[in-house]
């Protein structure tokens, strides 16, 4: 088989120009990539811009020591979002903690923002059913593996919301290639019809596995589509984690001022693989992932206009990792501390009132954790 | 533990229809409680395409039963997000071969979501809709996709067949903090000869409960939704030759109730299982599989199934006749499975 990069290449030739520009839209940005504001009136306050830079940097040491802990077998497959932070710090820092989020396997970021432990999160993604359950004081529906069912959910809960009159919103995540698929659609198109608060964003990586961008649509930037459901589009710069929060602060105003839901684009890039059983190398050329790197990189970018600030320097960069790190320690130290899972997991919350089907299975479980052992 | 008929009346009753019944059972479930919603194609002005939710909009406000965009999926994954913020929604599908579209979100979400999130977050939904054939209409209007569900874990599925049952399974099914999936026969709806009388109170009848619905001797028909009217008819006709038919009317497809089905196999030892949906892979199949596990012994003669065609549920309107079983049809297979 050909080298996928050069699978891409002949596919390109076939259908070339197949994204069409339509205008010289411009992703919004309040910081350029060197630091600079660009727009000094939308400047937040610095406290704000801080709390953002240090929740971003916890993110960027927990996905690094997830691919690690993923390599050494110690963590299942993992979806790193890492190179995605602003995209999710920004966006879900904008919610209220009792606001519903609706994420997918990447929302690791979103979700930690909202509330979301690290232990819980070490466990989830080890597979240990203490990690599936949601604590009850978070708002955070489960993460879906196959996309796009959160979009809906979200949807659902917005309009859930709207219905009981508690004033919370939904906010929900997918990336650009599951834009392609008919529950994106139904998703915004329900929430639009039905006036329902629900934030919609996409992160816009650039890849769905292998699968570059322009494969998945003709239109330029996806968040055109907002157009089509009479509601409010943005486009932004999703390494820009001021734009990111500007932005999806004025949607989650918008729709709990009851305008209705807005669909929001960030335009980012997944330096990373798409998870831990992936090889980037076998589609795609590092050169564009390290352009990223090097000159994009949605926290150097924070840290750069704090260090222009003088809100920040190294003796509060090196404090600050001393603090991530041994928090993460801390979390990871938890999470191997706890027991093993009871197979008898496998048997629980199927149903609330079980049937004879589901009863004579818990016996058959028991039976063999008497005959087999029950250790995992 | 027989019931034989266990419709125990009480207070005020009315003759009802089984499109009565149901649309009774929604009214009282909207003035029983305020999370209750619903909402679908045609459900809100119209009443629906059967006008099974006929004048509750106006009774009890647009903000409980309306109408939504066109959508299976949009319909069934909104009422799993509605569910978990805790609402109940009752959500209609205009008809159970429409079903298709929503079965990414049934199979991937709706039996997933509490066990997902270790009972953080409940879907305490229904999915109503009318199914089977026998009527001539188009395709994808007499499905009767019930074993796609049944084989779908965290869900259950009821399938009334008289107006009496399907009010109080259905004011089960709202209660329930489990989602269902509610069969509508559409032959059934508005059926004269199953007008009878149902109380016009608030009652349940229990999920995963049988009903016998004819004792017997002889042979046990299996079945479920519209075949039981069918099997009426048969085990009717089979009584002139001296044969006493039982009928378990399964009322609930999942989870199904063992127990009467294997008390009945062991006094008669003889078995027809009767479904509309197509034969292979089918809930005869399985019910047989339980009957071969637990009453192997019990059996005289092997057990026969009557089910429709693998083929399109009623295609060509002008054969329906052929494809969707029918009393004739039950008839033969009770001959068959005497002489064997």
């Amino acid at each position: 088989m050909a080298k996928s990069s050069r699978t891409t290449s002949k596919q390109d030739a076939t259908f070339k120009g197949s994204v069409t520009e339509t205008s010289e839209l411009k992703p919004f940005q309040i910081l350029a990539p060197d630091g600079k504001p660009v727009r000094e009136d939308l400047i937040p306050d610095l406290e704000l811009v801080e709390t953002l830079y240090r929740k971003m940097a916890q993110m960027r040491y927990l996905d690094d020591k997830f691919f690690a802990l993923a390599k050494q077998a110690r963590l299942g497959t993992y979806a790193q979002f890492g190179g995605q932070e602003a995209s999710q710090v920004g966006s879900a820092f904008a919610l209220e903690r009792s606001d519903y989020l609706a994420p997918m396997y990447r929302s690791t970021a979103a979700m930690i923002t909202h509330g979301w432990s690290t232990k819980n999160a070490i466990m989830y993604w080890r597979g240990h059913p203490e990690g599936w359950r949601m604590p009850d004081n978070l708002n955070i529906l489960p993460i879906i593996i196959s996309i796009p069912g959160q979009y809906v959910h979200g949807a659902g809960a917005a309009l859930g919301a709207k219905l009981k009159g508690t004033n919370q919103i939904a906010m929900t995540y997918i990336g650009e290639g599951g834009t392609s698929q008919g529950d994106f659609h139904i998703a915004v198109n329900f929430a639009a019809a039905t006036n329902a608060p629900c934030v919609f964003i996409i992160e816009n990586n650039g890849w769905a596995i292998s699968v570059p961008r322009a494969v998945q649509s003709k239109v330029d930037y996806l968040m055109r589509r907002a157009e089509g459901y009479g509601i409010p589009g943005y486009l932004v710069d999703g390494n820009d984690v001021l734009a990111v929060h500007h932005t999806a602060k004025q949607a989650v105003d918008d729709a709990r001022a009851g305008k209705g839901p807005s669909l929001i684009e960030q335009m980012t890039y997944r330096v990373r693989p798409h998870t831990t059983g992936d090889e980037p190398k076998a589609y795609r050329t590092e050169d564009e992932a390290h352009e990223w790197i090097e000159k994009r990189d949605p926290i150097s970018r924070v840290k750069k206009f704090l260090e222009l600030e003088k809100r920040w320097n190294d003796d509060r960069e090196v404090a600050m990792i001393a603090e991530i790190e041994s928090e993460f320690a801390e979390a990871l130290a938890a999470a191997d501390a706890a027991p093993a899972p009871d197979p008898r997991a496998l048997m629980e919350y199927v149903m609330v009132n079980p049937g004879q089907n589901l009863i004579a299975q818990q016996a058959e479980l028991e039976r063999r954790i008497a005959a087999f052992g029950g250790a995992a | 533990m027989t019931q034989i008929v266990d419709r125990p009346v009480t207070g005020e009753t009315k003759p009802m229809t089984m499109a009565a019944a149901i649309t009774d059972a929604l009214d009282l479930a909207l003035g029983h409680d305020p999370s209750v919603v619903m909402y679908g194609e045609d459900v809100g002005n119209l009443g629906g395409v059967y006008r099974i939710t006929t004048g509750l909009q106006k009774k009890h406000g647009i903000a409980r039963v309306f109408d939504c965009p066109l959508t299976e999926s949009g319909i069934v994954g909104t009422a799993v997000g509605m569910a978990a913020v805790g609402m109940r929604p009752v959500v209609e599908l205009q008809f159970g071969g429409f079903m298709m579209p929503a079965m990414d979100q049934i199979y991937s979400h709706v039996s997933r979501f509490r066990y997902r999130s270790r009972g953080r977050w409940k879907t305490p939904l229904v999915v109503r809709f009318p199914v089977g054939g026998g009527l001539g209409l188009l395709e994808q209007h007499a499905d009767s996709p019930e074993t796609y569900l049944a084989h779908t874990p965290g869900i259950k599925v009821a399938y009334p067949s008289n107006p009496y049952d399907a009010k109080g399974l259905l004011l089960s099914a709202i209660e329930d903090d489990d989602p269902v999936f509610f069969f509508e026969t559409i032959k059934n709806y508005r059926d004269p000869k199953l007008r009878m009388e149902v109380p016009t109170g608030y009652y349940k009848i229990p999920l995963g409960k049988a009903r016998v619905a004819r004792e017997g001797s002889d042979v046990t028909l299996i079945t479920w939704g519209g075949m039981v009217q069918e099997c009426e008819t048969a085990a009717a006709a089979a009584a002139e030759s001296g044969i006493q038919c039982e009928i378990i009317d399964l009322r609930t497809i999942s989870p199904i109730d063992l127990e009467t089905i294997l008390e009945s196999v062991e006094k008669t030892g003889r078995v027809v299982i009767v479904h509309e949906a197509n034969l292979t892979g089918g809930m005869g199949a399985e019910i047989s599989a339980l009957i071969a596990q637990h009453a192997l012994y019990s059996l005289e003669a092997p057990i026969e199934r009557v089910a429709g065609f693998d083929t399109m549920p009623s295609p060509f309107n002008s054969l329906n006749h052929f494809s969707r079983p029918e009393a004739i049809h039950i008839a033969d297979a009770i001959r068959r499975v005497l002489s064997a």
